[in-house]
């Protein structure tokens, strides 16, 4: 490996990293004033020029107040818990092509970590992984809530995994890779995978609903319901331990967003400005969709959405995988 | 203005709405059916339809408090105020100890003597608003429309016993001397065709 | 009086005869409306409110007596539309300004102005200005006066003062027509009203008299206000505490009225006093002394600590009887546990005067009280300077009087003008101090019952009368006929002319006459006229049925108490009288009872309210803080013979009697669980403190604690000794351990309405005799002490006596009399 290129990946690590904490920041700021708007009011007017200064106050706050860890609790393992959400959200990035590779300088820059050529299974898995946060952070708190949260979330994981997992067979075997790029350049010659074949269409729904749920927004907020279990596997947190799982979130809404445009939506196409254009307006408008949702619609209960992963989602997945095999086949 | 609506208490059912609610499914089948006839008639897509129309009409309803304030209706019970006479701008408050009685969370209290003209003269009246419940007996009981509720209803205080003194009450004089001071439309004030409910008393000289 | 039947209102009830129809039906929870009426005075008619209809005739119920069978409705529709219009005139003119008035929540006018209904006015006249007048310690507002003459009344026939009268008002004339539209009484009633408001008697602009704020107290509107009280708080504010006045024997119910401070100070505070003024009348001290509690009082170890070192020290304890019953039921049992001595020498000489009492009366306590002085048509006073002494027994004295047109003798050496001024029904006798014994064998020879009298005493008392051959000039009317000259006209003639006629007329003729009298000396020896004297007992002794005869301190201390007491015993015995005494202070008579007294004391005391080498007191100048008697609770024994209990009106921080008491080893929580233990063989009863009511009937049943028992004792002989005719005060300068009216102890000096000032009181003819002017300084010299006083003016007393006060304990004007109230001294002007 010459030094270029751990250089180049390390830049790439570090602008990923600053630019997605900032755009969770951002996120907040957006999802308050979204749903704020669809409610008719102003949301954060306060803070700054129509409240933009408002994700700093809340990063200030964040960062300065006090870390409390209460007695009672598994330490080692409460304090390591928002560290895995953040930390595997933005592993999962390492495989995602945010944008065409471009020139600057002669020097030619893949916006991808890491090239993998198992990248979507690299990602599902490390995403999957996430699940640990929340669940040992709810285990170790030592607190009712948070416990409900972790069963509800280990439950609930294994429900959408299940979906999220054969919906994405469908894509694969169109494709016959695993390798987002190759996804993309498949898309680019034979037209967006959603629309290209009914069989993706289905698909791209299915991924879309687990994907709901694999970020853990409404209607599937179920790990963290306010109004039955207080923040879930948060409530015991504070400050920035609290801020990382936020930012984990956050991350995690919108690499699922660039997951879903990437394997369904055509990526950024050829690979011109219009492309990459194209690509971040398509993860801006899932992004949105996150927050209309929110607006819109009321929560499940946790059996109706197992009921909905297990009895409905797939057996549609898998009949549609099958469909797609046969399909295939001739 | 009509008072039928308020007098006619018949409250009957001529105006109710009925929803209509379904019977909950009984068998697997009907919750089928049920799934299926609400998955595909949209019912989602409503909701998020209603969400994005609000915030495409942007019709913003937020008051923003510190800035805006709305205006108080003038039957509010705020902070009291002490009410001056119109001409002379002397204060109206007599010091009767009626508002110290009728308080049912006792905060008013007032300290009186007889002044150098032979008329009795509050010399300290202070109102605990910490336990003050604002419910206006004060204001209803005062026979000299002296003490009334203000508008002023932000009261934030460091601690929880708040007193309020007669000065702070009491109209300033140059507002009562230009006429500024508003006569209290709320509990215990004169009410319109009050001069046709009082009975008249001969005066011979 | 016999009972009858009447029936009011189709009930039938029980009452006296001859008794007011309004007493009658109040006693038996009937509602009349009456304003000017007081129980015990005279009825005044100003209000004409309480008509009822008597047998088919309007009457007023305050004074139509009960008769046997009548029928009385209180109510006809004649009578509601005049009440109606009565409390319309009352209504005519007076400030709406209720808020502002002193009397509002407890006024009478608003009470029935909303009873009868008044809602409109029919009536009008123009005001006439009507000031606001200062009259010292009572403030007159005579545009809310109602003139119904209460304060008058109760002026008059209760307290004796006869300082207030109506004045003109000086407004016009009622409009004619209102005679002709207006109900009879109501029209009648208007026209009084219209023409007076009150005004003093004196016709000065300064209240003159004896202070006891009673007219303000009976006032049924804000028109006669405590100049202190003005303004400064609302009735219903205050709470009322029952308790006791503790300043005298009298015992006087009243209520102290209480709340908080000030706007900045939750502490409680007495604002004013209130009675039930229908029963029971307070004098000044008991009205305006409410304030003299110790203030500020912690509990403070360090002197509570001295304070069980110096009772471990000590072997005396020194108190006066301004203490509950339990407070010397307390000093009582300590000094069963540790042999201290009691000292307290008033209650000793009293204690010992009742012994010497009980020994010919055969009961330990004497057998009236002035309840029944108040009813008696006869009364006598003697040994008292009764205004002051005790208050209460001087209203008993002058209501007797005035009410049951009844006459009293006062028998004492200084002269006293506000007992002159009860009228002709008083006969003053001014005798010299020392000469008790007279007025006591005079009674006996008066009204004793010869037959009954042992016999050695009937003889001794025929001793003194002699009878007499005296010239009489009498007034005789003579018949003379005249013949006189009268022009007539000749009714034939028609001219005139002189006819002798004879003309019979009544001239008056002065004859002398030789009468054979009989001449008492003792009458010589009290100084009486005995012409004036005779006068007096022919007129004045016609159909007496009840008598009371009032006893006071001067006997007590007498240098023959013992015969004394005997022959109070002997007048209760063989006369109608009944006899009361008063005890010299508060509780005198409880602490007699209780305390088993010393006479000699041991070498270190503690002085309780009195100096002593360690001093408890409840006046704060003590080692250690004491409750003054409204900050605690306990019973006072009362000259009624009755055991009053009081409560604490204002809070006390600091330690009690009964803190060091258990210290010391006896055991009670609080010292009121000691009223349960009072001595049952002095006549107390075994009853809890808390189950003792406080409280008047409607009928005027005193329901207060309970009444002593009156135990027999064994009686001895009756021997008297008989009068030492030389002995007597005789001189110019006479002194009296007398207090002005309103002080009693060093209690009443601390409230601050009670200004009086300590020294020696001199009548203004004696000031001038003695060329002094008030506010001299003067060293009274007697035989057994000196003391520089300060000279006080005082037209309450007349005559060559001189009072000395003794309710500052600063001044120890105790040390110039021997034991006798009086004393010859002689005195010089300093400076």
């Amino acid at each position: 490996m010459d030094t270029a290129f751990i250089i180049e990946t390390l830049v790439k690590i570090v602008v990923v990293l600053l630019v997605f904490s900032a755009l969770a920041g951002f996120g907040t700021y957006f999802e308050r004033k979204v749903l704020a708007f669809m409610q008719r009011r102003l949301g954060p007017m306060h803070v700054g020029p129509y409240g933009l200064l408002q994700i700093a106050a809340d990063g200030i706050k964040l960062f300065t107040k006090e870390d409390i860890v209460p007695a009672g609790v598994v330490g080692p393992i409460f304090k390591i818990a928002p560290v895995i959400t953040a930390a595997t959200a933005f592993m999962a990035a390492a495989a995602i092509p945010f944008l065409p590779e471009f020139t600057i300088f002669g020097y030619t820059v893949h916006p991808i970590i890491a090239d993998v050529n198992i990248g979507i299974l690299y990602i599902l898995g490390v995403m999957a992984i996430g699940l640990y946060g929340p669940l040992l952070g709810g285990m170790a708190s030592n607190n009712k809530w948070s416990l409900i949260s972790a069963a509800r979330g280990a439950a609930i994981f294994i429900s959408y995994e299940v979906v999220t997992g054969l919906s994405l067979l469908v894509p694969l075997m169109i494709v016959g890779s695993l390798s987002l790029l190759d996804f993309n350049e498949y898309q680019a010659a034979n037209g967006w995978m959603a629309f290209a074949h009914p069989m993706g269409f289905v698909s791209f729904i299915l991924f879309w609903i687990a994907a709901f749920a694999e970020t853990g927004r409404t209607p599937f907020h179920l790990v963290a319901n306010d109004h039955e279990i207080i923040d879930g596997f948060g409530t015991e947190y504070s400050g920035m331990r609290w801020g990382l799982f936020f930012i984990g979130e956050y991350a995690n809404m919108f690499f699922i967003s660039f997951v879903m445009a990437i394997i369904f939506l055509g990526g950024y196409g050829d690979g011109t400005v219009m492309g990459a254009l194209g690509l971040l307006l398509k993860v801006a408008f899932f992004f949105f969709f996150f927050l209309w949702t929110r607006a819109a619609w009321p929560d499940v209960r946790p059996d109706q959405l197992m009921w909905l992963c297990w009895k409905v989602l797939m057996p549609l997945a898998v009949v549609n995988v099958v469909i797609t095999g046969i399909v295939m086949m001739f | 203005m009509s008072l039928e609506q308020f007098t006619d208490r018949n409250v009957g059912q001529q105006h109710y709405f009925k929803v209509e609610i379904d019977d909950y499914p009984q068998t697997g089948w009907e919750k089928f059916k049920q799934v299926t006839r609400r998955a595909l008639s949209g019912e989602l897509f409503v909701g998020l339809w209603v969400v994005m129309r609000e915030m495409i009409k942007f019709d913003i309803h937020t008051v923003q408090y510190p800035k805006e304030k709305l205006p108080i209706g003038p039957r509010y019970r705020a902070v009291h105020e002490m009410q001056r006479l119109f001409e002379s701008g002397t204060e109206r408050c007599i010091g009767c100890g009626l508002c110290e009685k009728i308080c049912i969370s006792d905060c008013i209290r007032m300290d009186t003597r007889i002044d150098e003209n032979s008329r009795k003269e509050v010399t300290e009246y202070t109102i605990n608003l910490g336990r003050c419940i604002f419910c206006g007996y004060c204001a209803e009981v005062c026979p000299e429309l002296a003490i009334v509720h203000g508008p002023r209803y932000e009261n934030t205080s460091e601690q929880r016993e708040h007193f309020i003194l007669f000065e702070d009450m009491l109209t300033p004089i140059d507002m009562a001397i230009k006429g500024e001071q508003k006569e209290y439309p709320g509990f215990g004030a004169v009410t319109p065709h009050e001069d046709a409910r009082v009975k008249k008393t001969p005066l011979a000289y | 009086m016999s009972k009858v039947n009447i029936t009011i209102d189709g009930r039938s009830v029980e009452c006296e005869e001859g008794e007011f129809i309004l007493n009658a039906a109040r006693a038996n929870g009937i509602f009349i409306p009456a304003i000017c009426y007081l129980t015990r005075c005279s009825p005044t008619l100003a209000c004409r409110i309480c008509l009822v209809e008597a047998d088919g005739k309007q009457v007023y119920a305050c004074n139509a007596k009960a008769k046997e069978g009548m029928n009385i409705s209180t109510t006809t529709d004649n009578i509601e539309t005049e009440r109606r219009s009565i409390m319309e005139v009352y209504d005519v003119n007076h400030p709406l300004q209720c808020g502002v008035c002193d009397q509002s929540g407890e006024c009478e006018l608003q009470n029935y102005t909303l009873e009868m209904g008044v809602d409109s006015q029919h009536y009008t006249i123009a005001d006439v200005e009507r000031p606001i007048k200062d009259w010292g310690h009572l403030h007159y507002d005579p545009g809310l006066c109602i003139v119904c003459e209460r304060c008058v009344t109760v002026c008059k026939d209760m307290i004796g003062d006869n300082s207030l009268k109506t004045v003109p008002r000086g407004g016009g004339p009622i409009d004619a027509e209102f005679k002709e539209s207006m109900p009879k009484d109501a029209y009648a009633m208007w026209n009084k009203l219209n023409k007076s408001v009150i005004g003093l008697t004196s016709g000065e602009e300064m209240l003159d008299c004896t202070s006891c704020g009673e007219c303000a107290a009976v006032c049924p509107v804000g028109a006669l206000v405590d100049t202190d009280f003005v303004y400064t708080t609302n009735a219903w504010e205050q709470q009322k505490i029952p308790a006791t006045c503790s300043h005298c024997s009298a015992g006087c119910q009243l209520n102290y009225e209480v709340k908080h401070t000030s706007v900045e100070s939750n502490d409680e505070k007495i604002y004013r006093t209130s009675n039930e003024w229908n029963y029971v009348s307070l004098c000044g001290a008991g009205r305006y002394g409410y304030d003299f509690e110790n203030r500020d009082v912690q509990k403070d170890e360090a002197a509570f600590t001295a304070a069980l070192e110096a009772f471990e020290k000590a072997d005396t304890i020194r108190f006066t009887s301004t203490i509950s019953n339990e407070e010397a039921l307390i000093l009582q049992k300590l000094k069963e546990k540790s042999g201290y001595r009691l000292i307290n020498e008033e209650a000793r000489t009293f204690k010992a005067f009742l012994d010497d009492y009980a020994k010919v009366s055969g009961q330990q306590l004497y057998g009236g009280d002035l309840k029944g002085a108040h009813d008696a048509n006869f009364v006598v006073s003697v040994g008292t300077a009764l205004k002051s002494d005790n208050p209460n027994a001087r209203y008993a004295f002058n209501n007797a009087i005035k009410m049951n047109k009844g006459a009293g003798l006062y028998f004492h050496p200084l002269k006293d003008p506000v007992i002159e001024g009860i009228g002709k029904g008083v006969f003053p006798a001014y005798h010299k101090p020392l000469r008790e014994e007279v007025v006591l064998y005079l009674m006996l020879d008066l009204f004793g019952d010869k037959e009954k009298l042992p016999s050695e005493i009937t003889e001794y008392l025929a001793s003194f009368h002699s009878l007499k051959t005296v010239t009489v000039e009498e007034t005789i009317k003579e018949k003379v006929v005249e013949k006189v000259m009268v022009k007539k006209v000749n009714e034939e003639t028609g001219e005139e002319e002189e006819v002798e006629e004879e003309k019979t007329k009544m001239v008056p003729k002065k004859v002398s006459k030789e009468v054979e009298v009989d001449e008492n000396r003792l009458l010589e020896l009290l100084d009486i006229d005995a012409d004036k004297w005779t006068a007096f007992m022919d007129k004045n002794l016609k159909k007496k049925d009840s008598f009371a005869l009032i006893a006071g301190p001067d006997l007590y201390t007498h240098p023959n108490s013992k015969n004394l007491a005997r022959l109070l015993a002997l007048v209760e015995k063989y006369t109608a009288f009944e006899l009361t005494m008063i005890p010299p202070l508060t509780n005198t008579l409880g602490v007699a009872l209780i305390c088993d007294l010393d006479s000699e004391a041991g070498s270190y005391s503690i002085g309780y309210n009195t100096k002593g080498d360690f001093t408890l007191s409840a006046l704060g100048d003590g080692d250690l803080d004491m409750p003054a008697m409204n900050q605690q609770e306990g019973t006072l024994t009362s000259i009624e013979k009755r055991v009053n209990p009081t409560n604490a009106a204002l809070a006390y921080g600091g330690y009690v009697l009964n803190d060091i008491a258990n210290a010391l080893g006896l055991s009670a929580r609080y010292t009121i669980d000691y009223t349960e233990q009072l001595p049952t063989g002095a006549g107390f009863h075994a009853e809890a403190f808390d189950n003792l009511p406080n409280r008047f009937e409607n009928d005027g049943t005193e329901v207060r604690g309970y009444a002593l028992e009156n135990l027999a004792v064994a009686a001895g002989d009756e021997a008297v000794e008989k009068i030492d005719e030389s002995l007597a005060l005789e001189g110019d300068h006479i002194i009296y351990a007398a207090n002005p009216v309103r002080q009693f102890t060093a209690f009443t000096m601390k409230p601050h309405q009670l200004t009086e000032p300590a020294g020696i009181y001199l009548s203004p003819a004696q000031l001038e005799a003695m060329e002094l002017a008030a506010g001299d300084e003067v060293r009274v010299k007697s035989a057994t002490g000196e003391q520089s006083l300060h000279v006080v003016e005082d037209n309450k007393i007349d005559g060559s006596v001189m009072c000395v006060t003794t309710f500052d304990p600063n001044i120890k004007t105790e040390e110039l009399f021997e034991a006798y109230r009086f004393t010859t001294a002689s005195m010089h002007k300093e400076g």
